[in-house]
């Protein structure tokens, strides 16, 4: 075969696995772009950083539980922290009990600080980081999580 | 007297019905053989059948009930779909229209949800038997697994199907699905990234459950539905046993009429099926088998429509992601799962349930003795019977310790108290 002026030595039996091997790249191309098709690259989701209420409206030595967000804030005397109610087991709502929270899907309990007592969490409770906005609001970052000696002094 | 106007259109009739139906109406045995092979939905029988194959206490139908289920939630299903819509709090409200608004939707529904419990049950039954008869010996090894894997999209269907009307009981089903899917090694954060289509669940996760259950799944199920009766028809019906006494024929009686036998014969038949026939055993597919299948079909379209008029499908609120249902229960099919889950997700949700399908693919080529096929409990498999029945047995027990005995935040309750 002679393109140009370049004499490519090739006979029918190499140009068939040339073709082959086109095709083969090309479906194997098809299938990866369909693939990355299915995994979206922009998310409509609630930002993960956002205020939850002015610092004055968690009143001192409260709990508060946030429905929605699914997070229960507290202001200790020692400062404001916040825990995730989503169990780590399944990502249930736990709900708070005497001893700290319980699971209602599988049975896992949590003690105040949000450490496994018992079920088959494997993971304590997520704590977030807190701070405040120049407005004096309490600001959520569900991007960091912190240990659980973290509190906000307000 | 026939006028010849009248003849003559007579005439016209006949050929335009034969040339659909080219056989007719069959009278001999010639014509009940041809009918079975000549007609594009007949032909998945094969012509003549076993009389130990026919008998109900061998086979219990199974197979066909499953199948004929799987029918009643196609038609079923394609009418829900023109009154759902895919999108959240729509797709409540379309389960609050055809339980309340739409004429007939609250019976479609109920025979929806009832006919997918129903064959979750007899798909697991037809298997238990398949075992428990050694049908899955050679030649039928990989139609065994062609079953599991239709086992699974069973439950697949089942799962994507109880999540499309967004109440409570479908958004913390997908909740702890997709958590479940993230206990996976390696891949796990991502495969639950590409199930909800995203990191909450939202519209898109409706929707690809949606597509899932009513496209992708059923064209899986239905291509290896077609490969699994295709295998039986070449391997002939559920094995007879090797050693079978020459029935009389009694029945449907038919001459020894070579010419038929003949016809029969160019199937090229496996060498055990070859040992296993007896001529004398046999009976036509028409009518015998026909009739029996119609029968079972009838039984099984009556039986889901009384259940249907007499109860109604569960449907629990509105899809509340802000509060978890206590306890929340998944269906009585996944409670054993479960249950198991409640000890350890990694072991219950992901380990238990991969080697336990793991073991299922590879019994037919680990239990590779081809004796004891085609009896029920046959002495040679006092072993292999054994440790299925006791893998059932638990099953069956997790499944029932999860269904009565588990109260709120999974602790365990008597249920009669």
């Amino acid at each position: 075969m002679k393109i140009a002026d370049v004499t490519v030595k090739m006979d029918r039996r190499a140009f068939f696995w040339l073709g082959c091997a086109a095709i083969a790249s090309a479906t194997v191309g098809f299938l990866v772009s369909t693939f990355r098709f299915l995994v979206p690259n922009v998310l409509y989701e609630p930002p993960s950083r956002f205020a939850i209420g002015l610092s004055s409206a968690f009143p001192p030595d409260s709990i508060t539980f946030l429905e929605d967000r699914r997070l229960f804030v507290f202001n200790s005397p020692d400062g404001f922290y916040a825990i995730s109610a989503v169990c780590t087991h399944l990502g249930c709502t736990v709900k708070r009990s005497a001893t700290g929270f319980d699971c209602p899907c599988h049975g896992s309990r949590f003690d105040a600080n949000g450490r496994v007592s018992r079920g088959p969490a494997p993971a304590p409770l997520a704590w977030y980081a807190l701070s405040l906005s120049p407005r004096d609001e309490l600001v959520i970052d569900l991007d960091r999580q912190v240990a659980p000696d973290f509190r906000l002094r307000a | 007297m026939r006028t010849p106007i009248a003849h003559r259109v007579t005439g016209w009739l006949t050929s335009t019905w034969k040339s659909a139906w080219r056989i007719g109406w069959p009278r001999t045995d010639k014509d009940r053989a041809a009918v079975m092979i000549s007609s594009f939905f007949l032909h998945i029988h094969s012509a003549r059948v076993s009389r130990h194959s026919l008998k109900a206490t061998y086979t219990f139908g199974l197979g066909l009930i499953s199948a004929v289920l799987l029918g009643i939630l196609t038609l079923t299903g394609l009418a829900l779909m023109l009154n759902y819509v895919p999108y959240p709090t729509e797709a409540y409200r379309s389960m609050k229209d055809l339980q309340f608004v739409v004429t007939y939707g609250v019976v479609l529904r109920n025979l929806h949800r009832w006919s997918a419990h129903a064959m979750v049950f007899t798909v697991f039954l037809h298997m238990c038997r398949v075992f428990w008869t050694g049908s899955y010996k050679t030649p039928r090894q990989f139609n065994w697994v062609v079953g599991v894997a239709l086992l699974l999209l069973t439950l697949g269907l089942s799962f994507t199907g109880y999540l499309l009307p967004w109440d409570q009981l479908a958004f913390w089903a997908i909740t702890v699905g997709s958590n479940i899917a993230a206990y996976a090694p390696v891949v796990g954060g991502r495969l639950k990234f590409l199930l909800l289509a995203g990191h909450v669940i939202g519209p898109m996760t409706l929707l690809r459950f949606y597509v899932l259950h009513c496209v992708i799944l059923p064209l899986a199920i239905l291509a290896l539905l077609a490969l699994h009766v295709w295998r039986v028809r070449k391997d002939g019906l559920s094995g007879a046993p090797m050693t079978l006494d020459a029935v009389s024929e009694t029945a449907g009686a038919f001459p020894a009429s070579t010419k038929t036998w003949g016809l029969m014969a160019m199937t090229r038949r496996p060498s055990a099926s070859v040992e296993a026939r007896d001529v004398t055993d046999e009976v036509f597919a028409w009518p015998h088998l026909l009739y029996r299948e119609l029968l079972v079909a009838l039984g099984v379209v009556i039986v889901m429509h009384l259940v249907a008029l007499a109860f109604a499908a569960p449907l629990e609120e509105m899809a509340d992601p802000t509060r978890t249902p206590n306890p929340a229960k998944a269906p009585w099919y996944f409670l054993g799962l479960q249950e198991l889950v409640h000890y350890s997700a990694l072991i219950g949700g992901v380990l238990v349930p991969t080697l336990l399908v793991a073991a299922l693919l590879l019994v037919p080529y680990v239990d590779t003795d081809p004796s004891g096929s085609g009896v029920w409990f046959a002495r040679e498999r006092r072993v292999a019977n054994t440790v299925f029945t006791v893998a059932v047995i638990l099953l069956a027990l997790l499944t029932v310790i999860g269904t009565f005995f588990r109260g709120p935040s999974w602790a365990w309750v008597w249920p009669w108290k």
